[in-house]
């Protein structure tokens, strides 16, 4: 017992043991060591991984029900101003980190089955190190400007994690818009970060929230600042308008798939959750969460529907559920919003897991032309299954407890936001459905004809997150975290299972009556066009921001190539057209020469004479 | 006012010369000219030395030392076209372009 203090106090170490493994790992590129091949790359990613998931438990386990460790370095000291580097080590943040490595080294152990016929592990893997060394580290942080640095860190590191395989053109394009996308989010979190220090004074989340208790400011600038705020995390979380990265991201590899719907995209949510308090102080900024919460939950589970491509559609929906989670930010309701990102980051892990597990041996990523695997693939229709129900409000599962308690805090006072979850948990279920009967049901089709379950490197850490989405709802139960079910609306609890029975019943009818198979139109074609081209995002993009960015820089283009260097070279083009010209002057004659000197003479004599000149004239005049 | 009149002569003179000087065809008739403003300069000098300085008369002694370098320079200014008619048979000014741009 004597020991078991220094896990706790050691806690920061966690990002360090994924950091070394990412440095570690890149000795294995083909460039550096060039004959045994990547794979030990993979193998001491999984090892530091899993010293970070030990390390987190044994802290988990000391810190329970015990006060929280405050540590604070020194960063940056100039003249007057200082930033320190404040980490929190509490059991909501060892929690959030045991979260997160224990699905990174679930996610490293499939990368490892998945990636076998792949060359790339070290820079992969690396990668993958880097987010949950960063990942670990946004959740000890406890200072918002080091989370804004973190997560400019965890930009280009999506940025370079959709570009593994950089010779696709679809990946450079995808990860361009993720990391632009992302960019632009984190800009304006930029803004909101400095233009919060001179009210606030601090950059702690907890002097933050103290300030905010009894802060009065100008509503006016108080809103601006915490929709800049609101901006970083809803680029992060793919959130409306900022979302088409997630669906161009599905082109990066499977493995870091898993991370990305899971955790990654849980990172804006988690400092936005954390910047509660401040963004509270506008009603005009909770409204605006709310609202792109609601528009983001109702469009990513109806786009989710109208897609073809298995990962596509559950990228919307994780943006749906980024969504659910900006609603329950903006109606003040954090346990709510924190157990809405674990139960999603467990069941998206379990759902994203069994698909890449079809994926990986029936080459297709196409819906229509996967079908009839249930037989054949039983443990990872049972995994989607799960997942699904787990995602969906299906009790006991995780899903159930945190949609019921974000509708029991919306109900009294945002009624209608209760109907939003409504329609939402019934869309995803409905599109989860649509999913497993496209992918497990119905005939096999051509390319889903030989389809063997994997190997054990997939298949393992498919059913371990399968037992943890089984047993998340037990162990929180033995925690105490449940929600109280005595307490709990059960009309409410009533309605939600009604809407997941009804979506799945919907989906079920749609898509498992033999008659009526694939593919399923709807009577008005553009609507189904408009969902499945998701809300022709690009195009308006291309229509509006990029299209005018690349106006504006084309006229600037033009201006400083012909304007600015133009006037510059035309200094230079007038004194060569001066020279070419006035040689004319030197005639070689003689008489012209003279002339010269002579209307020269004459033109200085009278100069200098002038006065004299003009004394003359007047005295000859009168 | 007699000494004004004397300025307007020699004025007149020297204009005529530079008229011969940018005009003149013949460079014999350049040194002509150019001997025509020398002149007109003399002129000068001794008008102003008669009605300005009477007693010490320098405008004289610079008359005679003009006329003594004129003459000079007229003999070494034919010599130069001698030697130019020598080279390209001509004396004529408009033959004489070769040092242009």
């Amino acid at each position: 017992m004597l020991i078991a203090p220094i896990f706790a106090q050691t806690a920061w170490w966690i990002p360090l043991y994924p950091f070394v493994g990412m440095a570690l790992s890149l000795l294995w590129s083909p460039a550096v060591i060039r004959r045994t091949g990547p794979r030990p790359a993979g193998y001491v990613n999984l090892i530091m991984s899993f010293t970070a998931l030990v390390h987190a438990l044994l802290a988990l386990c000391v810190l329970w029900q015990q006060p929280a460790i405050d540590l604070s370095v020194s960063w940056l000291q100039v003249a007057g101003f200082e930033i320190s580097l404040t980490l929190e080590i509490s059991s909501l943040t060892i929690a959030a980190i045991l979260v997160i490595t224990g699905l990174n080294f679930l996610a490293q152990l499939y990368g490892v089955g998945y990636l076998e016929m792949d060359w790339g592990w070290a820079r992969l893997f690396s990668l993958l190190g880097l987010f949950e060394a960063g990942m670990c580290g946004l959740a000890l942080c406890d200072s918002l400007f080091f989370s804004y640095v973190i997560l400019e860190i965890l930009t280009l590191g999506t940025y370079l994690l959709i570009g593994v395989w950089y010779n696709q053109p679809l990946v450079v394009t995808g990860a361009r818009d993720a990391f632009l996308t992302k960019r632009i989010g984190d800009l304006f979190l930029l803004m909101g970060v400095l233009a919060i220090y001179p009210l606030a004074g601090s950059w702690n989340y907890d002097d933050l929230a103290t300030w905010a208790a009894t802060a009065e400011v100008n509503p006016t600038l108080i809103a601006l600042i915490g929709l800049a705020l609101l901006a970083g995390p809803m680029g992060k979380c793919a959130q409306f308008p900022l979302h088409l990265w997630l669906d161009e991201a599905m082109e990066g590899p499977y493995p870091s798939t898993i991370l990305r719907n899971s955790v990654v995209v849980g990172t804006g949510a988690w400092v936005l959750i954390k910047l509660m308090p401040v963004l509270t102080l506008s009603p005009v900024v909770s409204a605006v969460t709310i609202a792109v919460g609601v528009v983001t939950a109702v469009g990513g589970s109806l786009i989710a529907i109208a897609q073809i491509d298995i990962k596509r559609a559950l990228s919307y929906s994780v943006s749906a559920y980024m969504g659910l989670v900006f609603i329950a930010v903006g109606t003040q309701q954090v346990e709510a919003a924190f157990f809405l990102l674990l139960i999603h980051a467990l069941s998206m892990a379990l759902l994203v897991m069994s698909t890449g597990s079809i994926v990986l041996n029936n080459i297709t990523q196409d819906l229509t032309q996967l079908g009839g695997l249930w037989r054949r693939r039983p443990i990872s229709g049972l995994s989607y299954l799960i997942g699904a129900a787990g995602l969906t409000a299906l009790p006991p599962l995780g899903g159930f407890w945190a949609l019921v308690k974000l509708a029991d805090g919306l109900w009294s006072t945002y009624p209608l936001l209760v109907g939003v979850l409504l329609l939402v948990n019934g869309l995803t279920s409905l599109s989860l459905m649509r999913e497993f009967c496209l992918i497990f049901t119905g005939a096999p089709q051509q390319m889903t004809v030989r389809s063997p379950e994997n190997i054990w490197l997939i298949t393992l850490p498919m059913t371990i997150t399968l037992g943890l989405v089984l047993h998340a709802p037990l162990i929180l139960l033995n925690l105490g975290l449940l929600p109280d079910w005595l307490t709990l609306n059960r009309s409410l609890a009533f309605l939600l299972v009604a809407s997941t029975m009804v979506g799945g019943t919907v989906g079920a009818l749609l898509y498992l009556r033999p008659g009526k198979r694939q593919p399923v139109q709807l009577p008005w074609r553009s609507v189904q066009d408009l969902l499945a081209y998701d809300f022709y995002t690009p195009r308006l993009y291309r229509a509006s921001v990029v299209f005018g960015v690349d106006v504006l820089s084309r006229i600037t283009d033009w201006f400083d190539r012909y304007f600015v260097d133009g006037i510059v070279n035309f200094v230079g083009l007038a004194s060569l057209f001066g020279g070419e010209t006035l040689k004319y002057s030197n005639s070689g004659q003689t008489w012209f020469y003279v002339l010269t000197i002579t209307v020269g003479l004459a033109a200085i004599a009278s100069l200098m004479s002038w006065g004299f000149i003009t004394h003359l004239f007047g005295t000859l005049i009168h | 006012m007699q000494l004004q009149y004397f300025l307007l002569i020699a004025a007149a003179l020297f204009g005529i010369g530079i008229y011969g000087l940018v005009n003149s065809r013949n460079a014999i008739r350049v040194l002509m000219s150019i001997e025509l403003m020398l002149n007109a300069v003399n002129l000068n000098l001794v008008a102003f030395s008669n009605y300005l300085d009477p007693q010490e008369i320098k405008g004289q002694v610079f008359g005679v030392f003009v006329i003594t370098v004129a003459a000079a320079e007229a003999a070494v200014g034919l010599a130069i076209v001698l030697a130019i008619y020598r080279n390209r048979d001509t004396v004529d000014m408009e033959q004489f372009n070769l040092l242009k741009w």
